[in-house]
């Protein structure tokens, strides 16, 4: 694809490209319920998270380069999900935010309520509450930056998980 | 412009309708300031176009129309439909009985266009089929989905694997 993935950088050079995509996440809000709401409390100006470099709201999956799933995922909208993951452009990260994209939360049991939005994308970070405070999702985007400052570009953009998902 | 009509009370409005149907409307009754009447599904149709038309009923806003499963409690299905007068200010609820194994109702939605989906998303639910609706197809589920999840005996994949905890029936609670 390009020379980073040919040649073996340099750490400094290395550090320096993680640091920084990690200070420059343009954030996909894919809010399906309450915690949406929380998402976008976050985003405003007491929580604040543009001082965290994540810059909301990107205008469409195509300029995203994270996705946080916030609310109920439904096995109806699940393929829509998968589409808007698809057509974000590598590097990408996923946070789960809140029980029901983590494991189905208090539909644990329904019918139409997809368990985990990990069946359907690959998770960096799970923020466990029901829904979580906006200080929770900080501190998921937080884990998910030191994530992408130990992370090999090579092995990411090859498409190959390299870290295990963390838990906020 | 309804000088001389005025807001009926439950009592009234079960009465106009036992007074134009007699045996028909099955039987009556007062839930929370509401009258409520069951019907016979013969002349349910013909029930519902008669209170949006006379002009001291005046139901001119079909509200909901849902159903529920009393099954295996000797009893079927029930459709109920709850009706409101803007202008008047008063309300009326439905209900007709439904066969257990093959529930069938008449449809409504050439009285109030607003039925429409209501009983398409009974039928997707529940599995009772409205009779004469224009279009009974998928509303809310996913189209490959099969069986009617609002049934008491649609497996739960979840709860099979791991029973619920709590009571089932909300008369365990109760005692």
């Amino acid at each position: 694809m390009s020379i980073l993935d040919q040649v073996e950088m340099p750490q400094p050079v290395k550090f320096i490209l993680n640091w920084g995509r990690k200070y420059s996440l343009w954030v996909m809000n894919f809010g399906l319920a309450c915690c949406a709401i929380e998402l976008i409390a976050t985003s405003t100006s007491k929580h604040d998270f543009m001082r965290l470099g994540v810059i909301p709201i990107a205008h469409g999956p195509r300029q995203a380069d994270l996705m946080v799933v916030a609310g109920t995922l439904t096995d109806k909208m699940a393929p829509a999900l998968k589409r808007v993951y698809e057509q974000m452009p590598d590097p990408k990260y996923v946070i789960s935010f809140g029980s029901c994209s983590n494991c189905g939360g208090p539909y644990w049991d329904s019918y139409s309520v997809t368990k985990g939005v990990d069946q359907i994308v690959p998770v960096d970070v799970y923020v466990p509450g029901c829904p979580p405070r906006p200080e929770a999702l900080l501190h998921g985007i937080i884990r998910l930056q030191e994530k992408i400052q130990k992370e090999d570009i090579r092995e990411k953009w090859s498409g190959r998980l390299t870290q295990a998902p963390l838990t906020s | 412009m309804a000088g001389s009509r005025k807001r009926l009370s439950p009592a009234d409005i079960a009465e106009r309708l036992r007074a134009q149907f007699g045996d028909e409307v099955l039987s009556t009754e007062e839930v929370h300031g509401h009258p409520v009447a069951t019907v016979s599904p013969a002349r349910y149709a013909e029930i519902a176009s008669f209170l949006r038309d006379e002009p001291e009923l005046d139901f001119d806003f079909f509200d909901f129309l849902t159903a529920v499963d009393y099954r295996p409690k000797d009893r079927g299905f029930e459709v109920t439909t709850h009706l409101y007068s803007t202008r008047l200010n008063h309300h009326v609820r439905l209900k007709v009985e439904c066969d257990a194994e093959d529930p069938r109702c008449p449809s409504i939605s050439h009285v109030w266009p607003g039925a429409n989906w209501f009983e398409r998303e009974a039928w997707e639910l529940f599995g009772i089929t409205f009779e004469g609706h224009p279009h009974l197809v998928k509303l809310v589920l996913p189209e490959q989905f099969e069986g009617h999840p609002l049934r008491k005996d649609f497996a739960l994949m979840t709860r099979e694997a791991k029973p619920w905890p709590g009571a089932v029936e909300g008369e365990e609670i109760e005692e």
